[in-house]
């Protein structure tokens, strides 16, 4: 019987380790330690032997039957796990096509540069005020110490609606309307649209500022170069250098312009600064005192600065933009790189 | 820690009211967390008289009392031992709530009650409920008693910083209120009386851990008696939330929440071999506490001990071998300081948080040990009797040198901007218990009290003046002013990144423009848009205007873009469009939303075919935007705009006028523009938008309870309803519908031709259960038979 045993063992074994699928595993399972198996018929053969030898065969029984119970369980485990990989064979698939794309558009580099100087002044305290294009001769001029006769008037040409109404040929009237209102402190960005009446590769009648008002008393030329410095850095990087040279406003007085070092170039000259080293950046000053006076501000307790910033020359700059009117085409192929 | 308005009143003339006295410790840096007011329901309680009292026929613990108060004689069962005849008492009336319960009319054992005689505990002014609350033959008769008693007090839960454990007693409190409102603080005069006997001859003390107990007084007292505190110290102890014991526990709670030093007091007969030793413990030496605890010991803990074992924890507990009881005739009282950080790491391990252990771990001063020591002796002399031996007992192994601080008038100035006489420094700090030493220029030389370790720096000083002075009492400098518009300003930010998330691409154009462009859309005559503003000097005839919409620019620069091979666009502007009236000075200036799609509405992709924008690509962008303002009843009707095909397009309308305008640009219209290809707009008048803006409450909505069900439902009906109007019907059905969708439209084979397929996903959801299938197919059919009544559906 001992060999009779080692015989369904040995046979049991080798089929269990070639079934194919769990079904087959199974019909093992009956055929060789289920109800009807032929282990099961060992058993009953049993009381034919020996009483003595009986518990030692017994137990060889038994340990025969666990073996087989623990070969089927392994086998069972390899059968998923090659099922489970074909699953995942026939589930494959081909990672090199393109995905789905979500087209996200994209907002027009004169916006992208006004949102992000914006930005910058505004954590710095500064609040955002708007006003109207369309202006009177008071706020664009007069208020601004160019009277009727001054020469400065002639400087820009202007689109007229009426004989005192016009398009702003600056936000600078922004500063007029906050300063009538509002006494100081007074601490203020007005971007906007500007008009003049040009028209060129480097001048759009209509163009882009963002103008600047700093009134409370204490304020000084320092605090004015220092918040210059301190934007161009934020705006174009900390190797950028900046200079001012003296100048005429009629509504600043000291009047300077400001210049950054080249972008592309750091100061070695190229064709984007025209060999100078140097971009013009804007205008700036402190705030005239006949300007407060005539807007009821006392000139002796407030002193103020004031400076002006081309939006679309920066956004030019920015992105090496050759051709001012490119902005304003509005070709898609253009817009979709920003 | 609670602190009692009442109880303060003691130490300083409190010159305010509870209210108002509350904002002032919280600008104090002691932070009120909670106000209880009480004895506010002590109101109907009346002082009371006796009358008579005679035996309850039917109950023999019960008496027929007849009571006089003040107004009137009621008839009251008492049961109390002590109630008799002209005794003033505690009347509760009917309709009196009193803690739990109302007082009523009762029958007892068949003899009526119209009241009740009050116990202390009833009353809630101490734990007693022997019997009734017996009260002075001088009590006047009818009072309030919560006013003849002083019952009524605010309490107040304040949150105490960690770097101030002198606030951890009433008196600390006061101190730095009386240095707030410049009053003086009176501290409890102590004048004590001691017996011949010297303590030394019946207790000895010896300190083994001078590092870790660094201080340790103790006082003996002979022959107290052990029982109830009196009321005056009940009520103060209940007021702060504190059980009271006995006489004796009192005291030394009451002397902690005085002066912020704990005390303990021990049972002498307890303590063999009349010997305390303050020693570290064994390991594993065990140690039976008052909380019924037994706790296993290290030599990392520090124990006051007797001859044999530990009587206490030192600083954390007291132990059970060695607490007062009713038989107590001599004890000891403790008085001590440990080392803060020694008690902290006990009390952490064996997880013990006690009111003492909860001061000592925040480092108090030794010098203050002795103090409470005697102002217990003499608290304990008061309300227990017995005599106090001569001297005390005293370990004080290395007495601290008070520290000096150094402080610049300028420096003040300096970090608070307040302008300060040297007087006026002194004067806030002296109200601390800081002692001016010196002064020169600018500067003045401060020392400081022991209870105040916190003080070590100059800069501490100055946080106590602008703490004093009132962190709300300095100048503003604020330089700013709210000119900006920021509400508008940044909607138009988010009005933009909505239009680029959904794919659209900015352009900006000159904002001039040219009539003909007015005419060429067929605008009508009257209409807003041809009130132009015109140049005098324009650059040309085609930017003669200021525009006064945006749409034309959009169509050529379509066209533009067209022309450079370009099918597939999706363009927006969000600028200004201008107009002007002849009587107008300057212009009317209003932002408009516009923009163009055409074109395919997504780029080609392999997964699926391609699907070309319609009306309802248009309108989808347009409802992600009106979701942002609160625009209720917006209604979207067919547009009769020349320049839109009619019956593919709409006017928005909110309150009755346009906001705004989306649709297909007809044909005929899309040809003048040289445009070749379908082409929609959609147009929003942001000004008009911006004004529905007014409240900006966001609030959240709460997550449901309950899962959603959804169920779907498919009908044919006439064409003439529209969807609107049906979705509206199927909503108003029942309260559980939260969303309807659409999700599919057929027209077609089988239906007749003025009729249509739709199909719904409808979501029910309740707040308050889960929805059965039983309930949701109830509400289904109501939907049906609505549907049928009303519009004549057929289901599919």
């Amino acid at each position: 019987m001992q060999a009779e045993l080692d015989k369904v063992y040995q046979k049991a074994r080798s089929e269990i380790e070639q079934a194919k699928n769990i079904p087959e595993l199974l019909n093992l399972k009956s055929k060789y330690i289920g109800k009807k198996s032929l282990l099961n018929k060992l058993m009953k053969q049993i009381s034919s032997l020996p009483k003595e030898e009986r518990p030692e065969f017994g137990k060889k029984l038994n340990i025969a039957k666990n073996k087989i119970q623990e070969l089927i369980t392994i086998r069972e485990n390899q059968i998923q796990e090659i099922q489970y990989k074909n699953e995942l064979k026939s589930e494959a698939i081909d990672v090199t096509m393109p995905g789905r794309k979500r087209k996200i558009g994209n907002l027009h580099p004169i916006t992208l540069v006004m949102q992000e100087i914006e930005d910058i002044f505004i954590s710095m305290g500064f609040d955002v005020v708007e006003g109207p294009d369309i202006e009177d001769e008071f706020h664009n001029f007069d208020a601004l110490n160019t009277p009727p006769d001054h020469p400065a008037r002639n400087l820009s040409d202007t689109f007229y609606l009426d004989n005192d109404i016009l398009l702003r040929t600056q936000t600078s009237t922004v500063q007029i309307r906050t300063m009538e209102k509002y006494q100081p402190p007074i601490k203020i960005i007005s971007p906007g649209s500007c008009y003049r009446n040009e028209n060129d590769a480097t001048h759009s009648p209509m163009f882009h500022q963002v103008e600047a008002l700093v009134v409370d008393e204490g304020i000084n030329f320092v605090d004015l170069r220092d918040i210059l410095n301190d934007f161009v850095k934020k705006m174009f990087g900390d190797r950028i250098q900046t200079r001012f040279r003296p100048h005429f406003f009629p509504f600043t007085e000291p009047s300077a312009e400001m210049d950054i070092s080249c972008v592309k170039c750091f100061g070695k000259g190229c064709n984007l600064c025209k060999g100078t080293g140097w971009l013009e950046m804007g205008g700036a000053g402190m705030v005239d005192p006949n300007v407060f006076e005539m807007l009821k501000i006392d000139p002796e307790k407030y002193t103020g600065y004031a400076f002006g910033l081309g939006i679309d020359r920066i956004a030019m700059v920015k992105y090496n933009i050759p051709d001012m009117r490119m902005l304003f085409e509005n070709d898609i192929r253009f817009l979709k790189q920003f | 820690m609670i602190i009692s308005y009442n109880w303060l009143k003691e130490y300083l003339d409190i010159d305010v009211d509870p209210q108002e006295l509350k904002d002032i410790l919280t600008y104090a840096g002691i932070e009120v967390e909670a106000v209880d007011n009480i004895g506010k329901n002590l109101d109907q309680i009346k002082v009371g008289l006796i009358k008579d009292k005679i035996k309850h026929p039917n109950a023999d613990k019960l008496s027929i009392c007849h009571v006089d108060t003040g107004q009137e004689t009621v008839q009251v069962i008492c049961g109390a031992p002590n109630c008799a005849t002209d005794q003033k008492i505690a009347f509760a009336g009917i309709g009196t709530k009193l803690q739990d319960m109302k007082i009523k009319k009762v029958k007892l054992r068949g003899v009526e009650s119209f009241g009740m005689i009050c116990s202390e505990k009833e009353l809630g002014i101490s734990e007693n409920h022997d019997g009734i609350l017996e009260l002075p033959e001088d009590a006047p008769v009818g009072e309030n008693l919560s006013s003849y008693l002083k019952l009524k007090d605010t309490c107040y839960d304040v949150e105490i910083t960690p770097n101030r454990p002198d606030l951890l007693g009433m008196i600390g409190v006061a101190r730095d209120l009386a240095a707030i409102r410049n009053k003086k603080i009176i501290l409890p005069k102590i004048e004590l009386s001691t017996s011949k006997d010297k303590i030394q001859n019946f207790l000895t003390l010896e300190n083994f851990a001078p590092k870790k107990c660094t201080r340790y007084t103790a006082r003996l007292i002979k022959n107290v008696t052990i029982k109830d505190s009196p009321i005056w110290l009940q009520k103060r102890l209940l007021a702060v939330g504190l059980h009271p014991i006995n006489n004796v526990v009192d005291v030394t709670n009451f002397v902690m929440l005085e002066f912020g030093h704990p005390l303990h007091a021990f049972d002498l007969a307890n303590i063999q071999d009349k010997k305390i030793v303050v020693r570290m413990a064994k390991e594993n030496e065990k140690f039976p506490a008052l909380d019924d605890e037994t706790y296993s010991l290290t030599t990392e803990d520090l124990v006051i001990a007797d001859a044999e074992r530990p009587i206490a924890l030192a600083g954390i507990i007291g132990g059970k071998n060695s607490l007062i009881t009713k038989e107590t005739k001599d004890i000891v009282i403790e008085a001590a300081n440990f080392l803060y950080s020694n008690i902290r790491k006990t009390g952490n391990r064996l997880k013990i948080s006690t009111d003492s252990s909860y001061r000592f771990e925040r480092d108090i001063a030794d010098d203050t040990a002795d103090i409470v020591s005697r102002r217990a002796a003499q608290l304990i002399l008061k309300t227990a009797g017995g005599e106090l031996l001569e001297g005390k007992l005293d370990s004080y192994p290395a007495p601290q040198t008070p520290k000096k601080v150094k402080l610049r008038q300028s420096r003040i100035k300096k970090v608070l901007t307040i302008d300060l006489s040297q007087r006026q420094i002194a004067a806030y700090l002296e109200g601390l218990g800081l002692k001016l030493i010196s002064q020169k220029d600018d500067e003045q030389i401060f020392q400081i009290p022991s209870f105040r370790k916190d003080l070590t720096r100059e800069i501490d000083l100055i946080e106590e003046i602008i703490r004093l002075f009132g962190y709300n009492n300095v100048d503003t400098h604020l330089r700013s002013q709210k000119i900006m518009d920021r509400k508008r300003f940044y909607l138009r930010r988010k009005l933009k990144r909505i239009m680029v998330e959904n794919g659209f691409s900015e352009i900006r154009n000159w904002s001039f423009g040219d009539p003909a462009d007015l005419q060429k859309m067929e605008i009508q005559a009257e209409d807003e848009r041809w009130k132009l503003a015109k140049l005098k000097n324009p650059l040309g005839d085609s930017f003669s205007v200021m525009r006064s919409t945006l749409i034309p620019d959009l169509l050529k620069n379509a066209r533009f873009n067209f022309n450079h091979g370009q099918k597939d666009i999706k363009t927006f502007e969000l600028n200004k469009a201008y107009t002007r009236d002849k009587e107008q000075k300057l212009a009317t200036e209003k932002f408009h939303l516009s923009a163009l799609l055409s074109g395919n509405s997504r780029p080609i992709y392999w997964k699926e075919t391609n699907q070309k924008i319609d009306f309802y690509e248009v309108k989808g962008i347009v409802e992600e935007i009106i979701s942002l303002f609160p625009l209720q009843d917006l209604k979207y009707l067919q547009s009769t705009e020349n320049y839109f095909q009619q019956g593919q397009a709409a006017t928005i309308q909110w309150q009755k006028k346009k906001i705004g305008e989306l649709g297909k640009i007809d044909r005929k219209i899309a040809g003048k523009f040289d445009l070749e290809q379908d082409v929609f707009i959609l147009d929003l008048d942001l000004e008009k938008l911006f004004s529905a803006l007014k409240t900006e409450v966001h609030n959240f909505q709460p997550i449901p309870k309950y899962p959603p069900v959804l169920r779907d439902l498919s009908f044919i009906i006439s064409k003439k309803y529209e969807f609107l109007k049906i979705k509206k019907e199927i909503a108003s059905v029942n309260k559980t519908i939260k969303k309807i969708v659409l999700f599919d439209e057929y027209q077609g084979e089988n239906i007749d031709l003025d009729k249509r397929s739709l199909s719904f996903s409808i979501t029910f959801s309740s707040d308050t259960k889960t929805l059965t299938d039983e309930y949701i197919n109830k509400i289904i059919k109501l939907i049906i038979d609505r549907l049928r009544s009303k519009f004549d559906i057929e289901m599919r």
